[in-house]
């Protein structure tokens, strides 16, 4: 059964093709959101809220992208908002331990590649990290993540290398040996 | 775009990063489905918004509808007038109107961002910054469920626009520069201002077409 006919019966009310719809994108879905979030349970949640948002809308998908597409671009739209929001919570909670370890001595250990590639992801811009997780973790096209963000493919392209050149900038050590 | 490709133990560990585990797909689905069932019992979605929160703009809603179904209504051809004995039908609202509310609303919106990048960032003004953008984020919603969003760029501009202005409505001075940094950051992240700037042309004689 394609999209457009499994579209169809969930929006006829028949649950067995919810789940279906369900199954065949899930997997997708949750990847990318678990990439982006880095934490299981906040993964689960922004991927709920996915397809609850996206059964509630699926009257509204016009077939211009495919289904895939098209909630992954609210899985997106939705993982971001909720990581702005963490992310807020987090400075303001980090501003306060500050406050309370202000000459505490700071202990830094030497991270191993995989660690500093993490931070360093981490610490790119939010629409740098979403093309660099897409394209190179995740392996999208530049045409799949252009119409996921609703940017031109040469935006993904250009975001891409920016985020390459940040991450080379960041791990040259590691590039020199 | 493949010729500034990472190197190789870099490009491995990169696909390392955040490896998801198995998807937890009967757990999600049992709390999709508790979501689902809750939303249909209250009637209307899951999701529910506080009174409060929607009454300061209601005015600002109705007057934005109002002038949208008059657009319409003016720029309906006198073929189409029904008299008066004819059956009564919903008013018809050409898709022209609609359009040229969704820019109307896409040029005050990028005016503000624009005076709000230039005079509220330097200091000031948060109360009447996020008022104003109240007043165009019920706009921005009453657009986004209008035909005005069929319009595929349209409707992910207009999404786009929602979160900077929701952040903005929700200015406080208290939490001032973390917002602001926010705010700042979806305003460049997005492309937002040379967006507005493409699907609001510059001449009147552009409008037609736009988006």
């Amino acid at each position: 059964m394609n999209d457009r006919e499994l579209i169809g019966r969930v929006l006829a009310g028949d649950p067995s093709a919810e789940r279906a719809l369900y199954d065949a994108h899930v997997d997708r879905v949750f990847r990318l959101v678990y990439r982006m979030a880095g934490d299981l349970d906040r993964a689960q949640d922004y991927v709920q809220e996915t397809f609850i948002r996206g059964f509630d809308r699926l009257g509204d998908f016009r077939g211009e992208s495919a289904l895939s597409t098209w909630l992954c671009s609210i899985a997106i739209s939705i993982t971001l908002n909720g990581l702005r929001k963490v992310r807020r919570f987090n400075e303001r909670e980090t501003e306060l331990d500050d406050g309370l370890q202000a000459g505490s001595p700071v202990r830094e250990a030497d991270p191993d590649l995989k660690v500093r590639l993490s931070r360093a992801i981490e610490a790119l811009p939010e629409g740098y990290r979403t093309v660099f997780v897409m394209h190179d973790v995740e392996g999208y096209t530049h045409q799949e993540i252009a119409d996921t963000l609703g940017v031109q493919p040469g935006t993904s392209k250009a975001q891409l290398s920016r985020a390459r050149a940040r991450l080379r900038a960041a791990l040259a050590d590691f590039a020199r040996d | 775009m493949d010729d500034d490709r990472l190197d190789d133990p870099i490009r491995d560990a990169a696909r390392q990063y955040n490896a998801p585990p198995d998807t937890p797909k009967e757990e999600m689905w049992a709390r999709v489905q508790a979501s689902r069932r809750l939303g249909a019992q209250r009637g209307k979605g899951r999701r529910v918004v506080s009174p409060r929160y929607w009454v300061p703009w209601a005015a600002a809603a109705a007057a934005v509808l109002a002038a949208g179904i008059g657009l319409g209504r003016l720029s309906v051809s006198p073929e189409t007038v029904v008299p008066e004995v004819a059956e009564r039908r919903a008013p018809q609202v050409n898709p022209t109107a609609y359009r040229l509310a969704t820019m109307e609303h896409l040029g005050q919106s990028e005016a503000f961002l624009t005076l709000f990048r230039t005079s509220v960032v330097a200091g000031g003004n948060e109360r009447l910054a996020s008022a104003s953008a109240r007043q165009l984020l019920a706009t921005n919603r009453l657009l986004l469920d209008s035909p005005a969003a069929e319009d595929r760029r349209a409707r992910l501009l207009l999404q786009d626009l929602e979160l900077i202005l929701a952040e903005i409505a929700q200015l406080s001075l208290e939490s001032r520069e973390q917002d602001l940094q926010l705010i700042r950051e979806g305003i460049e992240r997005g492309d937002m201002m040379p967006r507005l700037r493409t699907a609001v042309p510059a001449g009147p004689n552009s409008m037609q077409g736009a988006l």
